[in-house]
């Protein structure tokens, strides 16, 4: 088994590696892609990202080909479809490895180990091996040949929206750092900046941040608020509203669509601004159901946090990674079972509104999971800038994966490393909130308050909304949301 | 049943209002809505199909089967295969739905379906991704899933825009054999094109149905056609913006050369060889049915497609393929197409749509200049838009988007300028006004014109090249 880089290191080096997020100013990058011009980079894996990523740097103006397994090529699967009629250069490890400037590594995190071990004594002395995400180096302590550069470039966001979002002539927000034991020339930094401009990343702002920090907060967010509450929400909620005499079909839409409109309000303005699409009393309820929501699970989320800084997460998962999937595949299986699963959407009207008024139990589960996941993250040393990415910033996308088809197909397309962590967190939190469930009825999810009017007591509402407005999460996320805005002006 | 309006009024989500609509379809009858641009032509036929919210008045009598045929139909069902795209997360490529799910999932009559499949030979695109579709090839699925619904009523929104020569006049002939089994209402932009066994026209302005003509009442026909035609004012194209610089290309060589060029998808190839090239100041009419690869030869020009780079293509001096950034090639070239139109769903106003112009993205992401405002503004008083520079873009009617795309596209005086049918789905007024300035474009030397379209009465002074593709 592989050695825990993190835990190889000295708590202050730990600490200060945790701390590293800086918002990086488009100033920044006045050389442009000029480090990467004329250099050859090597894209390994032809997915969604490693597809886009490239299109988007070879527009730069940058040469970029695809290696991909000697089998792939053969049989012409999908991967070596994608680049051929893209028009890109593509051949084996052998052929192209060893001319690389550049070898981009936009293979899934389960693949890293055996990936690089084999590319890596194909690659020429001191040329640049990028990831997407640290788990590879952080959680399983690959060791790089000493005179190579190691690089991060993470762009927050799915890859078909990096490509979009380029062509639009604007970027996605993109996190990079470098691996500081695998930084021989001191170029890191200047290949990172290059590589984020080359896909657009500056204009809509780069992180910088370290491999220690991405993936420490990465695996924290993607396991609770992001997939695990989602999860465990859409569950609980639909057997909820099924019990209490609600439409299956209705039950079911408002469950699939509901997280993304009400995370929409999240997007635009925090906490605060999803809440302040309720009514006063239902505002009130929301705010008081997602007390006790924080109350019965922060143990769970300081769990998470714990393992995954332990390394205890990546072990247990690695664990079934080499049991083939075993667990993970087991509990996809069962998901498709799950009674919300198997219900389609009812095809009645739901109006925006509606899915804020009918789904205050959803809203406080939202705001629940992103504020412990938050409250944790920092809690455990990663600055507020990363926490709020991790958390807040990305809940929307995942929203969007069930709007589309459900928990399944969520579970099917995230990351490797997120679908394990979110099985976990489902498998305690359901449990955890049997209690809970069994005091919650229809008013706050499916039919909406039934009260004759919508006063409040004055000095109550004020608390309730002084809190909401004053958690750290909403201080750092209106700074950043404040950057984007400056540059993305249609927001 | 009589269809029967009284003194309805209603409303729409972008807070567009028909009003006071007093309106009685008989049946037997078929109808023809005429208008301008953003008069209310697609609202009173949507109206048919149960859009709107009611405000005062009655509807009564509609038929529980209606089929819809329209760009506002077409687009939403592209944006929804779009969205699932979009949706997707880390690290999956969406196909998208095949075309033959979209036309026989919830078909009422199969057997209409693969007859019009046969008819439009479309059997070569049922395995294709609906999204994946030219425009005219999606026009096509959409046509058949309306007429294969077995409908009591057929709105018919722009049936016919978007065609080419020989799908247009197939549909041409079908329809009547529809007439006497279906109520047919049509939104028509061209009186030319309005089929004989339309009973009826009704002129829409500013959300009120202003008149009611009967076909064979010639005279009031003749009128209604008159007023249609009102005169375009006199045209000034507004300045350069001397501070956006567009680097001075080399007047003796050629804008582009595409030598023995070829787009292959496995092993579909829809271009084979192909050589073009394009002197500074020529201009340039680009024809060919549906499907036959004018978009993707346009875009191998832009750098939209992937496959310029695989290709022997020179542009504005770049050999392609050789380090040079896409955005070093768009600043040549100004660009409008139907594709764009459905792209450019952001919320943005108006006057940043025209400035966006001037660095070549979607949306506006940099701070603009006052001279740029002032120049914007110019050009939305030449389209007639003065005093909307603030409203956003997503709220204007579908023709008025168009006028603004192009207006867009020339801000910056391009030497190159492509038009991928610029009037598709613009009434006759508008229709001629775009015309006017891409015929004043093509007067002035400084920008060269590609032009692509279907119809030949369409055609443009001062263009005297021509590319036609099979």
């Amino acid at each position: 088994m592989s050695n825990n880089y993190f835990n190889s290191l000295p708590l202050r080096v730990q600490l200060a590696e945790l701390g590293k997020c800086r918002f990086m100013h488009i100033s920044e990058f006045p050389d442009g892609v000029a480090a990467l011009k004329g250099k050859k980079m090597v894209v390994i894996g032809c997915g969604a990202q490693g597809l886009n990523q490239g299109l988007n740097l070879r527009d730069s103006g940058l040469d970029v080909s695809y290696t991909l397994r000697q089998a792939a090529i053969d049989e012409q699967r999908q991967s070596w479809k994608s680049a051929t009629e893209n028009g890109f250069t593509v051949g084996t490890y052998e052929e192209l490895i060893p001319t690389a400037d550049v070898v981009l590594n936009l293979t899934p995190d389960k693949q890293h180990t055996s990936v690089v071990n084999a590319v890596m004594p194909l690659m020429k002395n001191g040329a640049c091996l990028s990831y997407s995400h640290g788990f590879n180096i952080v959680e399983e302590g690959m060791k790089v040949r000493d005179d190579l550069t190691v690089i991060m470039v993470a762009p927050k966001c799915p890859g078909s929206e990096v490509r979009a979002e380029y062509v639009r002539g604007f970027g996605v927000p993109t996190l990079i750092a470098v691996h500081e034991d695998n930084d021989p020339n001191g170029e890191g930094l200047t290949l990172a900046k290059a590589y984020a401009f080359g896909t657009g990343g500056h204009k809509a702002g780069v992180l910088m941040s370290s491999f220690i920090a991405e993936v420490k907060s990465d695996l924290m967010g993607e396991q609770t608020i992001l997939c695990g509450m989602l999860q465990t929400g859409s569950l609980l909620c639909y057997d909820k509203m099924i019990e209490e005499g609600v439409d299956a079909g209705y039950a079911s839409k408002l469950i699939q669509f509901g997280w993304e409109t009400v995370t929409e309000a999240l997007k635009y303005g925090g906490v605060t601004n999803m809440l302040d699409r309720l009514s006063n009393p239902a505002k009130i309820k929301a705010f008081d159901l997602a007390e006790e929501l924080k109350g019965i699970m922060r143990s769970l989320y300081n769990k998470h946090q714990d393992d995954i800084m332990t390394g205890n997460f990546s072990s247990t998962m690695m664990a079934d990674w080499a049991n083939d999937d075993k667990e993970l595949l087991g509990w996809r299986a069962d998901t498709a079972e799950t009674p919300f699963e198997k219900m389609p959407a009812g095809d009645m009207e739901i109006s925006e509104q509606e899915y804020f008024d009918n789904g205050i139990l959803m809203i406080a589960m939202v705001k629940a999971g992103v504020e412990l996941a938050f409250e944790t993250m920092t809690a455990a040393g990663i600055i507020p800038d990363s926490a709020y990415y991790e958390s807040l910033h990305e809940t929307p996308l995942i929203a969007n994966t069930i709007a589309r088809k459900k928990l399944y197909e969520m579970n099917a397309t995230i990351s490797d490393t997120a679908e394990y962590g979110c099985y976990l967190f489902n498998h305690a939190c359901v449990p955890l909130l049997a209690d809970f469930m069994k005091g919650i009825k229809s008013d706050v999810i499916g039919r909406g308050l039934s009260v004759d009017d919508n006063g409040v007591d004055n000095a109550r509402l004020i608390e309730v909304n002084a809190a909401l407005r004053s958690h750290p999460v909403e201080e750092i996320g209106a700074t950043l949301r404040g950057h984007m805005a400056d540059m993305k002006k249609i927001v | 049943m009589t269809i029967r309006l009284d003194d309805f009024t209603v409303q729409f989500d972008q807070g567009f209002q028909l009003s006071h609509i007093n309106w009685q379809i008989e049946p037997g009858q078929h109808w023809v809505i005429t208008g301008t641009n953003g008069a209310g032509k697609s609202a009173l036929s949507a109206v048919l199909a149960g859009a709107g919210d009611r405000l005062s008045g009655s509807i009564d009598n509609l038929p529980e089967r209606v089929g819809v045929v329209s760009f506002e139909a077409q687009a939403e069902l592209i944006a929804a295969e779009l969205k699932k795209d979009d949706a997707d997360i880390l690290d999956v490529i969406s196909e998208g739905t095949p075309v033959r799910e979209i036309i026989f999932d919830d078909c009422a009559n199969p057997e209409t379906a693969c007859d019009l499949i046969a008819r439009f030979e479309l059997d070569y695109l049922l395995d294709r991704a609906f999204r994946k579709l030219s425009t005219g090839e999606s026009r096509k699925v959409i046509l058949i899933r309306a007429l294969a619904s077995n409908p009591d009523l057929l709105v018919l929104d722009e049936v016919f825009e978007g065609l080419d020569a020989a799908t247009l006049s197939m549909l041409e002939q079908y329809l009547p054999t529809l007439a006497n089994r279906v109520t047919m209402v049509m939104v028509l932009n061209r009186f030319d094109q309005i089929p004989e066994f339309i009973s009826h026209v009704a002129y829409v302005e500013h959300g009120e149905l202003l008149h009611q003509v009967r076909r064979n009442d010639e005279k009031s026909y003749a009128e209604l056609y008159q007023l249609l035609h009102l005169k375009t004012t006199h045209l000034d194209v507004p300045p350069i913006d001397p501070d956006t610089e567009i680097p001075q290309l080399d007047s003796q060589q050629p804008l582009v050369r595409l030598n023995g060029i070829s787009i292959k998808y496995g092993d579909f190839t829809l271009l084979d060889k192909l050589d073009w090239c394009i002197e500074a100041n020529q201009h340039w009419q680009l024809s060919g049915p549906n499907g036959s690869g004018k978009t993707a030869l346009l875009s191998l020009i832009t750098g939209d497609h992937p496959q310029c780079y695989v290709n022997d293509i020179v542009v504005f001096g770049y050999q392609r393929g050789n380090g040079e950034s896409i955005w070093q090639i768009k600043q040549f070239i100004g660009y409008v197409s139907t594709a764009l139109q459905w792209e450019y769903r952001v919320g943005t106003s108006l006057r940043n749509v025209i400035i966006s112009g001037f660095y070549d993205s979607i949306g506006l992401y940099s701070k603009c200049t006052d001279k740029q405002r002032q120049i914007a503004d110019q050009w939305l008083a030449l389209l007639g838009m003065r005093g909307r520079s603030d409203q956003p873009f997503n709220k204007l009617s579908y023709g008025d988007q168009r006028l603004l795309l192009i207006a867009r596209a020339m801000v910056k005086h391009p030497p190159l300028l492509i038009l991928d049918e610029p009037c598709l789905g613009l009434d006759d007024m508008n229709r001629q006004l775009v015309l006017a300035l891409i015929e004043k474009i093509c007067a002035g030397s400084e920008t060269s014109v590609i032009y692509v379209n279907h119809h030949p009465e369409d055609c443009i002074k001062g263009i005297d090249n021509y590319l036609a593709l099979k």
